[in-house]
């Protein structure tokens, strides 16, 4: 037990100082060409018209067919 | 280490000697820049540190030549430092880097161009770098760990040193090229990496400020990696204090400008930027999430798609620790509201298929029987609280008919679109 807790203790001080995301740094003496294709083909990789009517997909079916057994129980 | 004699040490001592003197006289700022990398572990540096640990008396051989002893207490303290980095004695290493970095920053003050600037980011990088090992040594020694602290503390003199307005507009009026100032952004990012490390974020805001409202920097001016790591960090800011149209501008400019090689830093942005995004309604394609591994999001995405609050709930909870860590399972939990958008607007549009004369009137009873299927268990009360949230913040357009426990949409656009803006805005 109390060898369990101080690996737990350990474990949290080494963690103390962490940031997963820590962004890598870029050489100081370059920069780099910025390739306006790439810059386009980033921002072309979202979609904001996905909210559309169509319910053809499987859960839209399963759904379909949940709602129409309340209908059906009424009857 | 290994054996060097009295003979080979005085020659490697007094070699980097005449190179750094050299270098500080010639204003070559890549050389410096190598000299002066301790966590390179250069061979020359290692050969270096090997030579003073055998010499031991390096301070005879500056004194010995006015060309050396002019840099005399920058040179000690560096020595001392390589010397402890070499044994590994990290925490010594570090507190004579400090004093180190501190007589440079003095010596840099009074050079006239900012022709060192490269070699004082370098000092910049090492602080933190050796902060953190010397950190390490002081836990593991079951010691508390302060030293990256002090690192913070450190590096926002050299801050100050930059954004000093007496230096900036003397030397500007006096020499016009290559104001020190742009390297403020520099020394901000290494501010953050330290804070956020430290997870003392809130100190980010005195910088910012500084480099947002002080007049005397302007914005365009620094180097574009410095704005791409500024945006990358400023925006995680946003997300954690939830303003997503800010941290949306900062993190896409990260985006868009970062070197595209550089695949781990877009990964890291994007890991920030999805969630501010399905925030706003917008949703990744998936070959982005395949490209960069972001397979934590796929999920998620698919639910909002759908409607599918259980696959979200799902979702959640088996990646809960990874976003847990990274500070986004919040953002994501409340998603929620924006899928129930979804999944009413699917039933809506189911029962216009059937029967399109009362399809604008959700029955509370039917969306019971539609969240129970996606194992989700509420009474009509319940129910009838996330109809009002939803219509409350905008995301479904209607009124509730309380005594006859229905919903009435409105005819026109009852599920109205975020269209880039944030929920309840």
């Amino acid at each position: 037990m109390a060898a369990e807790q101080k690996a737990t203790t350990e474990e949290v001080k080494m963690d103390l100082f962490e940031d997963d995301d820590e962004f890598e740094e870029f050489e100081i003496n370059q920069d780099w060409v910025e390739n306006e294709e790439q810059v386009k083909e980033v921002g072309l990789q979202w979609e904001d018209d996905w909210d559309d009517d169509d319910v053809n997909d499987d859960f839209s079916h399963q759904l379909r067919k949940e709602l129409e057994t309340i209908s059906a129980a009424k009857k | 280490m290994a054996y060097v004699s009295m003979g080979e040490a005085h020659r490697r001592i007094t070699e980097y000697l005449n190179r750094f003197c050299g270098a500080v006289s010639y204003q070559d700022s890549p050389m410096l820049c190598r000299l002066l990398s301790f966590s390179s572990n250069s061979p020359s540096l290692l050969s270096l540190a090997d030579a003073l640990n055998v010499f031991q008396d390096a301070s005879s051989l500056i004194r010995q030549s006015d060309k050396f002893s002019e840099y005399g207490e920058i040179l000690a303290h560096l020595f001392r430092s390589l010397q402890s980095y070499r044994v590994g004695n990290l925490v010594e290493a570090y507190l004579a880097f400090e004093n180190f970095a501190n007589a440079f920053v003095q010596e840099f003050r009074n050079w006239e161009s900012a022709w060192a600037l490269e070699a004082l980011y370098v000092v910049c990088y090492e602080i933190r770098i050796l902060a953190e090992k010397a950190d390490k040594e002081l836990t593991s020694n079951g010691k508390s760990p302060e030293k990256l602290k002090a690192a913070g503390s450190l590096l926002m003199k050299v801050f100050g040193v930059l954004a000093d307005p007496y230096l900036v507009f003397f030397f500007l009026k006096l020499y016009g090229k290559g104001p020190k100032r742009v390297g403020a952004l520099y020394v901000t990012c290494q501010l953050f990496k330290t804070y956020f490390k430290l997870g003392t974020v809130n100190l980010c805001r005195s910088v910012i400020r500084s480099i947002e409202t002080a007049r005397i920097f302007d914005y365009e001016e620094f180097p574009r990696r410095d704005k791409v790591t500024y945006m990358y960090y400023t925006g995680r800011l946003e997300v954690f204090n939830e303003n997503f149209p800010a941290a949306d501008t900062k993190l896409s400019y990260a985006l868009q400008h970062c070197n595209p090689k550089r695949e781990r830093n877009i990964r890291m942005i994007l890991k920030y930027l999805i969630p501010v995004k399905l925030s706003l309604g917008i949703i990744p394609k998936d070959e982005l999430l395949q490209k960069y591994n972001l397979h934590e999001y796929m999920n998620v995405v698919q639910a909002l798609r759908k409607g599918d609050l259980r696959l979200l709930r799902h979702a959640l909870q088996e990646h809960e620790d990874r976003f847990l860590r990274s500070g986004v399972y919040l953002v994501l939990e409340k998603l929620e509201l924006q899928v129930y958008q979804r999944l009413m607007k699917k039933i809506y549009i189911i029962q216009k298929l059937s029967d399109p004369a009362r399809a604008h009137q959700l029955k509370l009873e039917v969306i019971a029987k539609a969240l129970r299927w996606l194992e989700i268990d509420m009474d009509l009360d319940e129910v009838e609280c996330i109809m009002t949230i939803l219509i409350y913040k905008n995301l479904v357009k209607g009124y509730l008919a309380h005594k006859s426990k229905v919903v009435v949409l409105s005819k026109q656009d009852p599920f109205p679109k975020l269209n880039g803006k944030p929920v309840g805005s």
